[in-house]
């Protein structure tokens, strides 16, 4: 975490001392010109402030009080992160929230770099394929807990109906609290692999030719190439598909409001749908607050890890 | 507390209003007023016929509707925010109104109940009855105008009764015998369907509870889940989900009770008298269903369903109060709750209760009339009490409906949940 302080500190000073310092080097100090650019930043400043920076500081405020809708506010210091922490439902849905990330993260990056294999090979229709597979992810959130309905309901959805035909026995998906979880990881990846997979075939198809035709030379064919050239020189576009997909996969919720609401019992009460629960059910905003920073603080770290691990892997 | 409904709206008696001045309906002409409703068979209903309104007044309203939750999250936030850009909205006294009282988010609408300039004298207050006029006011102020009364009812198929000779039940304790004997009749047909989601068990499981001579609180005022009588009942609930209801139950709220029912796939139900228009929608439904309150305890002899009223509030920070009032006196007016009853809106007017129109329409389908009966049967021995003593009532109901899903789903005796949930529920005192 040290670490993580002193990259996102690093990376503050970077940009305060490249706003203190002449944009353009050849122009006088404190130019017309010069003063003017700086100025127009301001917008993007003050954007950033209005909409990123209040309303995380305002959020820290309200986890620091015994906030109910509804009813006065008193100063609580830190009761609601202490509180946090002896919660045995926060430690549920601490644990639902990782164990879903690190299973779809993973089953999403491996399948969506199998599928960009798979997809660089294609050489007819490529127009089409690729529409074909940003469909899934281009559809909202709502439509995919809709279908999830329509389709996985044991008792209603067509999933079942299709297993009958098939002489397999009905499965519970979603309603099952040992499932519920799994058949997220299931529905996030059918949603967000193609995602991957693009990422992945834009870093496949800019990777340089003339290391391949020199492992050729020198031997190295099907998975010594694969795994000894492609994969580390596809490190970097591997590291930034993981970021955008972990920051979505910490964030997820929709789906899971839509479908089960974090059931059956809690099996799918993550942080994101706890937080929801006890702030807008329950109207108890302080302590959803704090839950909250607890996930933004998740989302800052695995971000700033991230970052680490691609300057590790640049070439 | 007891509540009595549609027995208040029945028993009411119809008082002349005080004579007034002509209502200038067009003296706000212009002004747009905004609205958020939860989506139920009255906003549906209403949606349509607001044009009307506008057309006779000449204020346009815009009409935001949310599924219940949604509704709930957006109208705390927008109220937290004391916002006037929200003039009216739905509200469940029984539920939210002590909280809602508390942090000043009603409009006491007496003022505009008794301003002759702005209300109807044949509007008449009093047609709502004392029971239903008294559940609407908290604290001296008239905080809702009720629209509706609804309740759990129990619904179930004549047809498949009769085919596997199986008797009606006369005592919820017949219940679990005869779905056990449709089983029995025919493995593939499906017998039971109830509410499972967590939140929304409560609802539909209270009368079990109290129907076995149980109570979710002891004589001494404390959570009491782990009675006797109150397990009985909870058990009951449970078990017919378990046993012989729907795979996925856990995940079931009112919109696939009513798929269920409606596409014939279980032989009984417990599910709002509210969804009744959107069952009839199913061909064959009005011929084959018979529906009635909940049967009484065979051993405790009570009948004591649930029965809850939505109203219409007016949020203190509008700035087009009088407009809004205006839009919420048409609503509730006799004329307009008289028409919404052909969308199967239980009125709670006396006067549109006991009127000609609703008797016709009542008397078109013997279901029609057994459902009027039945509404007539809970407003006068229903409660709105299904949870706790605390003013925490969402927490309460929540961890009451987590003790049936854990029974549901196997994962502690009903006993152990139950208890268990006391210790929780004593929390929220």
């Amino acid at each position: 975490m040290r670490q993580g302080t002193r990259v996102a500190w690093r990376s503050f000073s970077q940009l305060w001392q490249g706003y203190l310092m002449p944009l353009n080097a050849d122009a006088p100090q404190g130019g017309q010109s010069a003063m003017s650019v700086r100025w127009m930043v301001w917008p993007a400043v003050l954007f950033t402030v209005l909409l990123v920076v209040f309303p995380f500081a305002y959020t820290a405020v309200l986890s620091t009080q015994d906030f109910v809708f509804g009813q006065d506010r008193k100063f609580a210091g830190l009761d609601n992160y202490k509180r946090m922490f002896t919660d045995p439902e926060y430690a549920n849905a601490f644990r639902l929230t990782f164990l879903f990330f690190f299973l779809s993260l993973i089953l999403q990056l491996v399948l969506g770099t199998w599928l960009a294999f798979a997809v660089n090979r294609v050489t007819w229709f490529k127009g089409l394929i690729r529409t074909v597979l940003i469909s899934p992810f281009m559809l909202p959130p709502v439509v995919i807990g809709m279908m999830a309905i329509v389709i996985l309901d044991p008792s209603l959805g067509v999933a079942n109906y299709l297993l009958g035909q098939a002489g397999i026995a009905p499965r519970l998906f979603l309603a099952h609290p040992e499932w519920a979880i799994g058949t997220f990881v299931l529905i996030d990846a059918w949603q967000q692999t193609p995602f991957v997979a693009l990422i992945v075939l834009g870093g496949l198809q800019s990777l340089p030719g003339r290391v391949f035709e020199a492992a050729e030379v020198d031997g190295a064919y099907g998975w010594r190439r694969l795994f000894y050239i492609t994969l580390p020189l596809l490190g970097p576009t591997l590291v930034t598909a993981a970021v955008l997909r972990s920051v979505d996969l910490l964030r997820f919720f929709d789906i899971i409001y839509i479908t089960t609401r974090g059931g059956p019992g809690n099996a799918s009460t993550t942080l994101n749908i706890l937080a929801y629960n006890r702030g807008f059910e329950f109207l108890d905003i302080g302590y959803a607050s704090a839950i909250m920073i607890s996930i933004s603080v998740v989302v800052l770290g695995s971000v700033l890890t991230f970052a680490r691990l691609r300057r590790a892997v640049a070439w | 507390m007891a509540l009595a409904v549609a027995a208040g709206a029945i028993a009411g008696v119809i008082v002349a209003g005080p004579a007034s001045a002509q209502v200038d309906w067009q003296k706000y002409k212009g002004q747009e007023i905004n609205v958020l409703l939860n989506n139920h068979p009255w906003t549906q209903a209403l949606r349509d016929l607001s044009k009307e309104f506008t057309a006779k007044t000449g204020i346009n309203v815009k009409m935001d509707v949310f599924g219940e939750e949604q509704f709930r999250a957006r109208l705390t936030t927008v109220m937290q925010a004391k916002t006037g850009d929200l003039d009216g909205y739905m509200s469940l006294t029984i539920r939210e109104g002590f909280v809602f009282d508390k942090a000043g988010w009603y409009q006491d609408l007496k003022p505009f109940i008794e301003n002759k300039a702005l209300t109807e004298a044949n509007w008449n207050y009093e047609d709502f009855g004392a029971g239903l006029r008294s559940a609407h006011t908290i604290n001296g102020k008239v905080v809702t105008i009720p629209i509706n009364s609804e309740g759990p009812l129990f619904y179930w198929r004549k047809d498949i009764f009769e085919k596997c000779k199986v008797p009606e039940p006369k005592f919820l304790e017949d219940i679990p015998e005869a779905a056990k004997a449709l089983k029995a009749c025919d493995a593939n047909q499906g017998v039971w369907a109830a509410r499972g989601l967590r939140p929304q068990i409560p609802y539909g499981m209270a009368a079990f509870v109290n129907n076995m001579g149980g109570s979710f609180t002891t004589s001494e005022g404390k959570p009491g889940l782990c009675q006797e009588k109150t397990l009985a009942g909870l058990g009951m609930y449970a078990s017919l989900l378990k046993d012989y209801g729907p795979i996925g139950a856990a995940n079931h709220g009112f919109p696939q009770v009513i798929e269920l029912l409606g596409q014939g796939r279980v032989a009984m139900v417990h599910e709002s008298s509210n969804e009744f228009s959107n069952i009839m929608k199913f061909p064959g439904r009005d011929k084959d269903l018979g529906v009635k309150p909940l049967p009484p305890g065979k051993a405790s002899g009570v009948s004591k369903p649930v029965t809850i009223g939505w109203g219409v509030a007016m949020s203190p920070y509008s700035t087009k109060k009088e407009a809004t009032w205006l839009f919420w006196q048409w609503v509730t007016s006799a004329e307009i709750q008289g028409r919404l009853v052909n969308n199967g809106v239980a009125p709670p007017r006396s006067s549109v209760f006991n009127g000609e129109a609703f008797k016709k329409w009542s008397s078109e389908l013997p279901i029609r009339q057994a459902w009027a009966d039945a509404l007539v049967e809970i407003g006068k021995t229903g409660t709105g009490m299904y949870q706790t003593n605390t003013p925490r009532i969402p927490e309460s109901r929540e961890l009451i409906g987590r003790a049936i899903q854990e029974a549901l789903l196997g994962q502690k005796s009903i006993k152990d949940a139950a208890c268990a949930a006391d210790a929780d529920l004593a929390k929220l005192e």
